[in-house]
């Protein structure tokens, strides 16, 4: 009996696809690729329960076949497209909340529960899960985790990880495993096997169920937008900020070329993009968030500090609104939205780095470079601070990419393998918020050296035919 | 060019943007969770074909036909998503494929008897009994009211009909009828993928609109609103087409049609084509709060939900229809609201399948509402 007929007897035929349409559209996700650049899978599994994932993975080992698990595929890296093809499980159908703990406020979810979905559930409860990327509406929590993405308010509450507080995978085995410290906030018992999760891709587990902590919802929120004549010197204030003992929500540093990305709403409105200060090299984009009586004050404060960075508020509140609409609220207006709007030609394409604060301006003219050199149109540079109550961020270096040109697209993974090996030369690391993927994998000992090893026994513990995700962080072939 | 590679780059752009925002309001989507169903998994189904990755098989049909383009997915993109899906459907008949036999059946139907629904062209006709009013003549008028097929044959939806005209006399406005000569609008057509049947119909149509001297169309259904714009349009004719919700809501508001509000808590349903689609959101908030206490659902105007009665869904996918009305009632029960007012057939109909509320027309609510206070203000919630 085949793979694809014992799957259908074990699960029957409405969970296992086979038709040659549907298991296409699996084939590619939001990444940089020619539109012929698909790999679609021999079956697709649209599961219910945690027991249909062990099912299928037991079924998988038994005949050594791959097994990708993805959910919203809005990957900007090919986590989740199945290269080599085999079995995918579609988590999205995997959706219901098992518990909400308004006391210790937290949500247990099944993984293919999108962000938004979580934060629809627990809003009559005035509670919120901050782990915030753009694409929350399409994004599920077990691709979250497993991608370990980037999230809007990272300086105030982290990213996943901090919301993570346990998590249920289906291992390369077929063995169910929790992993965590149930609804304790942390541990400091056994190996923290549960971190292991954020930015697996799905190498070691299937993540099938997580336990989230939640936060209760700010009363009200003021962002601003602030202008600066270096980038630098953006990051030297935000460092005052937090000095100074301010309790930022979200900081984000762009590029003066980067706003043009962000406010298409503002060039509908108005029919020309925003105009900034001819000095200004880069936006600062902050919220503080809570009581209204304590944002003041915090807001008051930050302007204040401004001045001796030689910052200037923008005070054309459309810049900002539309920024912002772009970046969280997402209330485009109707038929329009920026990633098509501004991809009808070329595709957005980032490599996401990161490098020690003091070193982004250094960095940022090598991004510029970089991308000149291999002839892609320069959207910008983001800084997005993702670590609670520090001056830590990630970056996106972003560029428009003619994805109908093979040349071009070729170009595009040649600048996002420079920039990624050239973080570590600066003594930062090769991603921040996209993962490895099959686009690092052959040089992820550049990052990691002689402990790449000892990652390759961990996979092996935990996958020992290397079925999940192949290819992904590890050459296919370098499978234990 | 077939009518896909018109699109070719805009499936592209889909395919470069792969955002899947799409996917949040999809009703088919959010009920059956398979991607070839939601906006994203469809463009890349039709880029599958063109590229000649696959050939027609039966989800390609299920991609194209288990969808009531009621436009969601258009509201969170800048591409023309249900004009996608109108052109696959149309692509598959070209290419070979039979029409689902419940299409095909409403297409002989509407060649045959002039509507969807199997009835003699002289059914169109007996909703005006006793409302004396004219027929459409050359020059004899400038108004035209559009009753459409749905309501004109379907006798529980006559009521609709009857306030509408009722309501219009009140105002004083002079209209006529075309009775039984009344065509087709071309809706059903146009969304199951029967293109070219519909060109040949909307020209007639135009043709013999201009030919009686119409200035201006009021339409009963939002489907012959939206449809009879686009005939009207593509034609370069300067023919005005209204649906009755913004015909009468200004007459409300110039108080030429005197409204007694009742306290009954009551919710509007948001017909896609007359919504999103067709733009109108706001005239027929306007007569349901002069008459009643309106209370919005969460998916209201843009994000209304689908009530799963559109483009073929309802005939070739029933189970599934039902389950997206029933979605619909639970969202609107939860308002507490004891009544939908809707301004759409279909709706209208599809909701009642569904029990534990009261389905009311937009223009029976009013009327209702104008009458009570001709009966010197009795309130008479239920009409």
């Amino acid at each position: 009996m085949s793979y694809a007929d014992e799957l259908v007897a074990a699960l029957g035929k409405e969970k296992v696809r086979l038709d040659p349409a549907e298991r296409f559209v699996y084939g590619a996700d939001w990444s940089p690729r020619t539109p012929s650049e698909f790999f679609p899978p021999d079956v697709v599994i649209l599961p219910r329960s945690t027991r249909d994932i062990q099912r299928v993975v037991q079924i998988a080992y038994q005949h050594e076949v791959p097994v990708t698990a993805g959910g919203g595929l809005t990957g900007m890296l090919g986590g989740a497209v199945p290269i080599y093809g085999g079995i995918y499980i579609d988590t999205t159908v995997m959706n219901q909340v098992v518990e909400i703990d308004q006391r210790n406020q937290t949500i247990r979810v099944q993984a293919g529960a999108t962000l938004q979905e979580v934060n629809d559930a627990v809003l009559p409860y005035d509670l919120w899960l901050p782990h915030q990327p753009e694409s929350k509406w399409v994004s599920t929590v077990g691709s979250a985790i497993a991608c370990d993405n980037d999230s809007t308010f990272g300086v105030r509450y982290g990213k996943i990880l901090n919301c993570l507080l346990s998590a249920e995978i289906v291992t390369g085995t077929g063995e169910i495993l929790e992993l965590g410290h149930r609804k304790a906030h942390f541990t400091s018992s056994g190996y923290k096997l549960k971190d292991l999760l954020a930015g697996s891709e799905g190498t070691l587990g299937i993540i099938t169920e997580a336990t989230l902590k939640l936060e209760p919802i700010p009363r009200t929120r003021r962002v601003d937008m602030l202008v600066f004549p270096r980038l630098g010197a953006a990051v030297d204030y935000l460092n005052r900020l937090l000095k100074d003992g301010l309790c930022i929500e979200a900081a984000h540093i762009n590029c003066k070329r980067r706003l043009k990305f962000y406010t298409s709403t503002y060039r509908s409105k108005h029919g020309h993009d925003p105009t900034i200060p001819a000095w200004a090299e880069a936006l600062l984009a902050i919220s503080f968030a809570g009581d209204p009586e304590v944002v003041e004050f915090q807001r008051g404060h930050a302007l204040k500090v401004a001045k001796e960075f030689e910052a200037q508020l923008v005070e054309e509140r459309d810049i900002v609104d539309s920024w912002w609409a772009s970046k969280y609220t997402l209330e485009f207006e109707p038929f329009k939205q920026k990633w098509p709007d501004s991809q009808r030609l070329k595709k957005f394409g980032a490599a996401d780095p990161g490098v020690p604060v003091g070193r982004l301006e250094e960095y940022y003219h090598k991004f510029v470079e970089s991308a000149e050199r291999h002839q892609l149109e320069i959207i910008g540079m983001n800084a997005y601070l993702e670590h609670p109550n520090s001056i830590g961020f990630s970056l996106s270096c972003a560029v428009f990419v003619d994805y109908r040109s093979e040349d071009e697209v070729k170009r595009f993974r040649e600048f996002h393998d420079e920039l990624s090996k050239l973080a570590v030369a600066f003594e930062g690391t090769m991603s921040t918020y996209m993962s490895d993927t099959y686009q690092k994998a052959p040089y992820l000992e550049v990052e990691h050296g002689a402990s790449l090893k000892y990652m390759k026994k961990v996979k092996e513990l935990f996958d020992p035919k290397g079925i999940l995700n192949p290819g992904k962080k590890f050459g296919r072939r370098d499978r234990i | 060019m077939n009518s896909l590679d018109e699109f070719k780059d805009e499936l592209e752009t889909c395919f470069g943007t792969s955002c899947g925002f799409c996917e949040r309001g999809c009703p088919v989507y959010q009920a059956v969770k398979i991607k070839t169903l939601c906006m994203k998994g469809r463009n890349r189904t039709m880029l599958g074909l063109l590229q000649g990755k696959f050939e027609i098989t039966p989800a390609v049909v299920e991609a194209a036909f288990e969808c009531t383009m009621c436009g969601n997915c258009d509201r969170w993109c800048a591409l023309k998503n249900t004009e996608h899906t109108r052109a696959f459907r149309e692509y598959l008949l070209k290419h070979g494929y039979e029409p689902m036999k419940e299409h095909a059946s409403l297409a002989a139907s509407i060649k045959n008897y002039g509507n969807p629904w199997f009835q003699p062209r002289s059914a169109r006709n007996r909703w005006t009994k006793g409302l004396n009013i004219p027929k459409a003549a050359p020059g004899q008028q400038e108004v035209l009211f559009f009753a459409g097929c749905t309501s004109a044959v379907n006798k529980a939806l006559v009521p609709g009909l009857v306030a509408s005209a009722k309501l219009l006399q009140k105002a004083g406005i002079r209209f006529a009828t075309m009775n039984q000569d009344e065509p087709c609008c071309g809706s059903t057509l146009l969304r199951i993928g029967q293109t070219e049947a519909y060109e040949e119909l909307a020209k007639k149509n135009v043709e013999r609109f201009e030919s009686l001297g119409i200035k201006r169309i009021v339409t009963a259904c939002p489907g012959c609103y939206v449809t009879l714009k686009k005939s009207i349009e593509d034609r370069g004719s300067e023919i005005q087409v209204v649906h009755i919700a913004q015909e009468v809501a200004h007459l409300v508001k110039e108080g030429k049609i005197p409204v007694t509000k009742s306290t009954e808590r009551v919710t509007y349903h948001d017909p896609c084509h007359l919504g999103r689609l067709g733009g109108v959101f706001e005239e027929p908030r306007t007569i349901v709060s002069a008459a009643a206490d309106l209370v919005e659902m969460p998916n209201n105007r843009y994000e209304s939900r689908c009530c799963g009665a559109g483009a073929g869904l309802q005939s070739a996918f029933p189970k599934l229809s039902k389950e997206l009305a029933a979605k619909r009632v639970a969202e609107a029960k939860a308002t507490g609201a004891t009544t939908i007012v809707t301004s759409c057939p279909f709706c209208e109909t599809q909701l009642q399948t569904v029990p534990g509320i009261r389905v009311v027309d937009l223009m029976e609510l009013l009327l209702n509402a104008t009458e009570d206070r001709e009966e010197n203000g009795k309130i008479n919630p239920g009409a």
